[in-house]
């Protein structure tokens, strides 16, 4: 039967309030500071630096007019990115959802949430070349192709350099906001121990949550699906948010495995919460596959010339493979994989399933981004190549200095959540 | 969570409630026979007023439905506003309509079981009740809609001396398998849910009529520690089947459109915005009945103010969902530059079916917006109503899928306008009579609550009860 955890809720006269599961004081006996964390944020950082630098530098010495490195860079980049968003959005969910199992690790997501600033900061290696009138990745900056191309001539309106940027300033500011809000607001309570916060945190998450939906839909809609400008999906901004979903979930559970081994949240997170984030991997790997079959499947059957074109590009010559990696590697595998109660419950089962699905889901960008690098018809192989390796390095490097630099001087646990102790006394039976 | 009325309060006043043997709060000496006499009495004590006079308003319905295809089979399915080009329109609104409404019961009793939450057992049964007869209604349409009512077996892959197959290439048969794989997978569901609670009403039977007809259903069912094991065993492995089907149906639905290359059909957002408008119009359904049934049926005890508020909730979200769907395919329609997507769109907010879309706008987007309110959600009739008008705006939706985009689509030479004829409104009607006739039948005789799984999350049902711990 359901989790035979009685619930708390008003209309209950049964125990009325939280006093079921335990009381509201939680005794977390675990270490939750991490005095180590601005040196992980010094070394990740410097790492990302130097990726991203790397990157540039191999890029501007390709002597492509940066077309190379843009390709590489982007598919790093909304790599990076679909984590960050992940974390925001996962961590939105928790408020809206009143979660309780999720108190305990909330405060890791929090980091993460709060740490796009650093993706709008990465996002100038795409937007500043962008502005400069630089088309290698975007056809739609080229004025010339603009002008003679009777559809991109139509969507000029919203595709062109200086919308593209205000919307990127747009969502960025709202999700840094966001972001902050839910850090501050939740360390803050650590402070002063204010009840009732959740309320209050419930109440703006619900606009929130619209307001990410759609500003994650539209940045997926110009960051990668504008890239085939003529091409056009309903579902991509779902697609998108999937993959994100996923990844968040995966980075998510290293992130804890490699905080239990420095010793911290041993005691507070145990393997239940690490089963329900094993399903939420799972259940998204399967959503996933759900949204690409359904995009696929329909634009096959239809069969009209103007979307088939994009699967054109991604389903033959060296992307056919790919293709089939991803409905082999982001879907059969993992969900086989993760079916299993004993894998999810499992370290190291769980890492294994962490980090591939890490890596299918760079895959999937990369399928995304790349094709439309050869839309001219000049790709022979694979595009791959150094810069893909010190894009993502330098990414995720810069992601993981921010979540590690908002830690430093933070609790790891929202210590004085009221949820706090049902969320420590959560099992997953 | 249920809330029955606490222990040890007046547990005198009952029978006599206005005259409700139904009504009143439920005795027993503890929190779980009070539960199994609130279920219990509902099948037991004679109807009230109320439940007589909504049969006999579902009867005249479904009086009316048979007569409709009656009248129908007689003469053939010109009786339909069907035309050239809206070769589709009522016959396959009404299906996917009731369809849709099928997709809450299994959404509260796979999905959201597996999300723990526990207020689902309150109104679980009820919506899975709903499901079963949501799909009936359903399936009554493609088999009306072929014109050939002696003739539907075709779409069933049986051997033939013929040699004649179902086209499986089509969206269409892969409906047949969709809705009858969820069809058998609710009702099994359905069932099982319901063995312990026909062993508790065969337990309590005093005619021997009871005791044979609920012992029969209960199958045996004694209670022991390993048949509950197997129960709960069942009851999940059942609930992860189940959950792929919740998405399954409504988006093998959706490709019956969207594998067209009809503007207005042809997106490929239609899955996932289908499965969400059906989880929308299916909880809204749950409300419409449910707010009634726990008023004039004395459920009041078990289906809270708080149940009631969280479906408001559910509606609030997906509706939002379908409102994300709405603005998406605007955006695309005039994104793709695509003359046809765009005349589309502009036609259904200007054109001559503006009526119907606005009518949806109103009904799906902007009613449910009242559920920011706290105050509002937690009343009961602003719940109902805005339950009805979302049920209206989801029939609504359909028919503006279907019926504008076959209206005017590529060619001004072959635009048409269709108009509904009085049969077509009797058959729409009609299938609400056999709905409620279904309903309140299930309301008489089965138990519309889950007992057991009621009890299960009471907190006297949890070892660390009284003792205040965590574990």
């Amino acid at each position: 039967m359901a989790k035979k955890d009685s619930d708390s809720e008003h209309d209950a006269p049964h125990g009325g309030h939280e006093d079921h599961g335990g009381d509201s004081t939680a005794a977390v006996t675990d270490d939750v500071r991490l005095p180590g964390a601005a040196r992980v944020a010094q070394i990740a950082g410097g790492v990302g630096v130097v990726g991203v630098l790397a990157t540039i530098g191999l890029g501007v010495s390709a002597g492509d007019d940066l077309r190379s490195f843009s390709f590489a860079y982007l598919t790093a980049y909304v790599y990076g990115l679909s984590i960050a968003l992940g974390a925001l959005v996962w961590v939105t969910l928790q408020h809206l959802f009143a979660a309780r199992w999720s108190v305990v690790v909330r405060r890791v997501g929090e980091l993460f949430a709060a740490s796009t600033p650093v993706m709008a900061l990465l996002a100038l290696p795409i937007l500043v070349p962008v502005l400069m009138g630089n088309h290698q990745l975007y056809e739609w900056v080229d004025h010339a192709a603009v002008e003679k191309d009777h559809i991109l001539h139509h969507k000029h309106a919203y595709l062109n350099e200086t919308f593209f940027a205000v919307r990127l300033v747009v969502y960025f500011v709202f999700w840094a906001w966001l972001g902050r809000y839910w850090l501050t607001k939740s360390v803050e309570q650590d402070r002063t121990k204010a009840k009732g916060l959740h309320a209050k945190l419930y109440g703006v998450s619900a606009p929130s949550m619209i307001a990410l939906a759609l500003t994650l839909s539209f940045a997926a809609i110009d960051l990668i699906m504008s890239l085939d400008a003529r091409w056009f999906s309903t579902i991509f901004g779902v697609y998108y948010f999937s993959g994100a979903v996923v990844a968040w979930h995966s980075l998510f559970a290293l992130v804890l495995f490699w905080l239990q081994g420095q010793g911290k949240l041993v005691k507070s997170v145990s393997v239940h919460h690490f089963h329900d984030i094993g399903k939420m991997m799972f259940a998204f790997t399967v959503f996933w596959a759900y949204i690409a079959f359904s995009q696929y499947m329909l634009i096959w059957y239809a069969n009209v010339p103007e979307e088939t074109v994009w699967y054109q590009e991604r389903t033959n010559g060296p992307w056919q493979n790919v293709a089939w990696f991803l409905v082999v590697g982001h879907f059969v595998v993992p969900f086989l994989f993760l079916l299993s109660r004993h894998v999810k419950r499992n370290r190291a089962g769980l890492k294994l399933g962490a980090v591939w699905l890490l890596f299918v889901h760079w895959v999937d960008m990369f399928w995304l981004v790349k094709p439309s690098l050869g839309r001219h018809g000049e790709l022979h192989g694979l595009p791959i190549g150094v810069m893909d390796v010190t894009a993502v390095v330098g990414v995720l490097g810069m992601l993981l200095a921010a979540a590690a630099w908002n830690a430093r001087d933070k609790n790891l646990i929202p210590l004085e959540d009221e949820r706090l102790a049902k969320s420590l006394a959560f099992t997953n039976s | 969570m249920a809330a029955v009325a606490q222990p040890g309060a007046t547990t005198v006043v009952q029978q006599s409630a206005g005259g409700n043997p139904w009504a009143g709060p439920p005795e027993g000496e503890n929190v779980f026979g009070m539960i199994t006499q609130n279920v219990s009495r509902l099948t037991e004590a004679k109807p009230p007023r109320a439940w007589y006079v909504a049969f006999a308003i579902a009867l005249a319905l479904l009086t009316m439905f048979g007569l409709s295809l009656a009248y129908l089979f007689y003469t053939g399915i010109g009786v339909w506003g069907n035309m050239v080009p809206v070769a589709w329109c009522f016959d396959i609104v009404n299906f996917v309509f009731w369809v849709g409404i099928g997709h809450a019961g299994t959404l509260i009793s796979a999905i959201l079981y597996l999300l723990r939450q526990d207020w689902r057992t309150a109104i679980n049964r009820a919506a899975e009740a709903m499901t079963i007869f949501a799909v009936v209604c359903a399936a009554i349409f493609p088999g009306i809609h072929i014109g050939r009512p002696w003739l539907p077996y075709w779409m069933f892959p049986i051997p033939n001396q013929m040699g004649m197959w179902p086209q499986f290439r089509s969206p269409l048969e892969w409906d047949v398998f969709a809705v009858g794989t969820y069809a058998t997978v609710s009702l099994l569901f359905w069932y099982m849910g319901m063995i312990p609670d026909f062993a508790t009403f065969r337990d309590r039977s005093t005619t021997k009529i009871r005791r044979i007809a609920y012992g029969i259903v209960a199958m045996g069912w004694r209670g022991s520690s390993r048949q509950w094991h197997r129960y709960e065993r069942a009851y999940l492995l059942l609930a992860a089947l189940a959950t792929p089907l919740v998405l399954s149906v409504h988006s093998v639905v959706s490709f019956d459109f969207a594998t067209s290359q009809l503007p207005g059909w042809h997106t490929t957002i239609f899955p996932p915005y289908f499965v969400a408008g059906a989880i929308f119009g299916g909880f809204a359904m749950v409300v419409t009945l449910l707010v009634p049934a726990r008023q004039f049926f004395g459920l009041k005890y078990i289906i809270t103010l708080r149940h009631i508020e969280l479906m408001t909730k559910v509606i609030l979200g997906t509706g939002m969902l379908v409102g994300y769907a709405y603005g998406m395919e605007f955006f695309i329609a005039w994104y793709s530059g695509s003359l046809y997507e765009g005349f589309t769109f502009i036609n259904r907010l200007f054109g001559p079916y503006a009526w119907a879309y606005w009518t949806m706008i109103f009904c799906n987007v902007v009613a449910p917006q009242i559920f920011w309110s706290r105050k509002m959600r937690r009343n009961v009739w602003v719940a109902f109503a805005v339950g009805v008008i979302v049920n209206v705006g989801m029939w609504f939706e359909r028919f503006v899928i279907i019926g504008t985009s076959l209206a005017r689509d590529f060619l001004p030479s072959s635009w048409g306008y269709y108009v509904p004829t009085p049969t077509d409104y009797t058959t729409l009607g009609g299938s609400f009579g056999l709905f409620f006739t279904l309903f309140l039948l299930f309301c008489r005789y089965l138990p519309t609550v889950a007992m057991a799984e009621v009890k299960a999350i009471m907190p006297e049902a949890h070892v660390q009860h009284g003792h205040g711990g965590a574990h």
